[in-house]
């Protein structure tokens, strides 16, 4: 094998069960990565498996171990190579992986959250009319002043039934990692995969509280930031750097990985109304709609493999498909 | 203001040249997970050989200068030691040694001036720190994330910063201290670091060809670095040449893509399309492109103290035993005062 290669070890499929191999990869002094399959692939499958990771390495003590982070399919581990090496590390993170069993027995603490959205809103508006005027006037995702509509052609939608997929299901919050209280959120029902490609060239301003969606992904811009995905219409605050508004006292962000996302429509009166009472107030008059809960990935897999649900993913692929060979892309 | 029974009183900031932020060590550690990056002193062994000699703790925060051109005035006696780049340090129009600590009086003005030879970051250490809330238990700034820190920004002219307020005799025991002369790093226009290839390198991302180059290149860093990653002028012949995948598949067009993961910070080499960057302590946690190896850390700094467009980085292999051995040692080292502070 090649001295270059940073695969320090491997645990085989198993039978039955979640069949994937575990690689462990080297990634400098401090750090360990664990990864899930050999292909890069978007299966939430990979992701409950971490976060049912994540609640049993809570419950543990592992000495020199300083934090992690999941991805969609990987883990990575911080240690301190000088009360723990990677050596030894690797036997806990070893055991951790082989305790935790097949996936269909699996469960983890996940919240459900529901947050108003409006949708094709003021505030994204100007953001994207901001865009057109200063970076591109032509800009194909741009459709109606918005890219709502485009987004809804895009998966051979009406911008009604795109509003439903959205709306319609949970929106699994899966990593946080690129951005401070970031939302990374794929939807638990597969029939509501809308997708989007990204910005061309992408944006240097993006609103607080904008959802937008990229690839398979929705996402909540915590803060001002620039961006690349196709916006959707706004929700509300969820962080907080001044960490008045009480939701905010421990943490300045809302919202955590593992969380269910439920949004649901509002007017955009009552949205600002939202802003002014959290952000200028700081007020408890406001209070953040979220349900302590446990999520059982067997729900999940029955629910997928149901013979209606499988039909109806496929029937909406085959129309994203349709429409994709003439939508243009940015 | 009072905190953990340190008095602290006022610095006036006169100038700040291009950066001056306040930075901690190691930094903001236990918030990965939720995306708020480790941030800390970009040079953590200049840094901590700062606090050592005014007799603080290695974690307390100093002031990272960047580039020069930075002046503050005293409003009362205290000691300071300047260490990093060679900025030429003055206190008023007399020049003061670097890697010692320095006796100053209220009025006096430390000046520095910019980093000519080599290097890009000096710290400033004050004796008893510096008092800025903590945010997530660390008073490191994030600069793109405008949290920590002072304010969540760079200081300006006219700032007013809270340092450490000791007593006479406090002050007497801290003067004169120095780091021996063998613990000062040569600073260089090509700095050396090891690293370790992984976690996404050869043979699955990129060839084993493509990381042979990468250590056998200088690369030139590129203007555009900052504490959040520095970029590396990056030859054709490495990328796009050298990827072992045709596209990324599912995570993008671009054989860079992968379905996003953690990123190491400080020292991860992320490419992005094909141009690579050496994450910095404020990069992002993670995200997706591959990561094709990561600095060793006992190194990193080394990388952040290279002048963006004039100065150079080359790789040296290290297995990961050999980087982790590296990092006990530098860390025995720190711990062990005696041996590295004279005076």
């Amino acid at each position: 094998m090649s001295k270059y290669n940073p695969v320090i070890d491997i645990l085989p499929p198993k039978e039955g069960g979640w069949q994937k191999k575990i690689i462990f990869r080297v990634a400098g002094d401090g750090w360990l990565q664990v990864e899930y399959g050999e292909e890069q692939v978007f299966d939430l499958l990979d992701t409950f498996r971490l976060f049912a990771i994540m609640d049993r390495l809570a419950k543990k003590q592992i000495p020199g171990l300083i934090e992690y982070g999941n991805g969609f399919r990987t883990m990575m581990y911080r240690y301190d190579p000088t009360k723990i090496s990677l050596r030894e590390l690797l036997k806990y993170i070893k055991e951790v992986e082989e305790e935790v069993g097949g996936i269909e027995e699996l469960s983890f603490p996940s919240r459900l959250v529901k947050l108003p959205i409006v949708f094709k809103d003021s505030v994204t508006r100007a953001a994207i009319e901001k865009y057109v005027r200063e970076i591109r006037p032509n800009a194909p995702n741009v459709v109606n002043g918005h890219n709502f509509d485009y987004t809804a052609m895009y998966n051979g939608l009406s911008p009604e039934e795109l509003k439903e997929k959205i709306l319609g299901t949970e929106w699994f919050l899966c990593h946080q990692l690129f951005w401070p209280g970031g939302t990374y959120q794929l939807p638990i029902d597969p029939r509501c995969a809308i997708e989007a490609p990204k910005y061309n060239p992408s944006r240097t301003y993006t609103p607080e509280g904008t959802v937008g969606v990229g690839g398979w992904c929705i996402y909540i811009y915590t803060t001002e930031s620039p961006g690349g995905y196709q916006l959707l219409g706004r929700t509300i605050p969820t962080y907080q750097l001044s960490q008045k508004h009480p939701a905010f006292k421990e943490k300045p962000f809302l919202l955590k990985a593992s969380d269910r996302i439920k949004y649901f429509e509002t007017t955009e009166d009552k949205l600002l109304e939202i802003y002014r009472l959290v952000h200028e107030e700081g007020s408890p008059k406001y209070q953040y709609d979220i349900t302590e809960g446990t999520f059982r990935v067997k729900d999940y897999i029955d629910f997928i493999n149901r013979e209606d649900v499988k039909r109806e993913v496929k029937e909406f692929e085959r129309r994203k498909m349709e429409a994709q060979k003439t939508v243009p892309i940015p | 203001m009072q905190s953990s029974g340190i008095e602290y009183g006022p610095l006036k900031i006169r100038q700040v040249g291009i950066r001056v932020y306040v930075e901690d060590w190691p930094g903001r550690l236990g918030f990965y997970k939720y995306g708020f990056p480790v941030s800390g002193a970009a040079d953590h062994y200049a840094h901590r050989m700062a606090n050592l000699l005014v007799g603080n703790p290695v974690t307390e925060a100093t002031l990272e200068v960047t580039g020069g051109f930075f002046e503050a005035e005293f409003t009362f006696d205290t000691v300071i030691a300047v260490t990093g780049a060679n900025m030429e340090p003055k206190v008023n129009d007399d020049p003061i040694l670097m890697w010692k600590s320095v006796r100053v009086r209220a009025g006096d003005v430390l000046k520095l001036s910019l980093s000519k030879d080599a290097g890009f970051r000096a710290y400033v250490a004050f004796a008893g720190g510096i008092d800025v809330p903590l945010f997530l238990g660390s008073k490191s700034t994030c600069v793109w994330g405008s949290y920590g820190g002072y304010k969540g920004r760079s200081l300006q002219a006219g700032d007013v910063l809270n340092i450490g307020k000791l007593n006479e005799k406090q002050l007497d025991s801290l003067e004169g201290k120095y780091v021996k002369p063998k613990f000062i790093p040569n600073y260089e226009k090509t700095w050396e670091v090891a690293m370790v290839p992984g976690p996404t390198a050869a043979p699955d991302y990129v060839t084993e060809e493509g990381v042979e180059k990468v250590f056998s290149t200088v690369f030139n860093v590129d203007r555009n670095s900052d504490r959040s990653g520095y970029r590396l002028i990056t030859p054709k012949d490495i990328f796009p040449k050298e990827w072992a995948r045709k596209s990324g598949g599912v995570a993008g067009l671009h054989p860079s893509n992968i379905v996003d993961m953690g990123y190491t910070i400080p020292g991860g080499l992320n490419v992005t399309g094909d141009m690579i960057i050496i994450l910095g302590p404020d990069g992002p946690c993670g995200g997706g492109y591959v990561i094709l190896g990561t600095v060793a850390y006992a190194d990193v700094w080394k990388v952040f103290q290279a002048f963006p467009r004039r100065d150079f980085i080359r790789f040296r292999f290290a297995t990961l035993d050999e980087a982790e051995e590296l990092r006990r040692k530098q860390e025995a080292m720190f711990n062990s005062k005696e041996e590295i502070i004279g005076g």
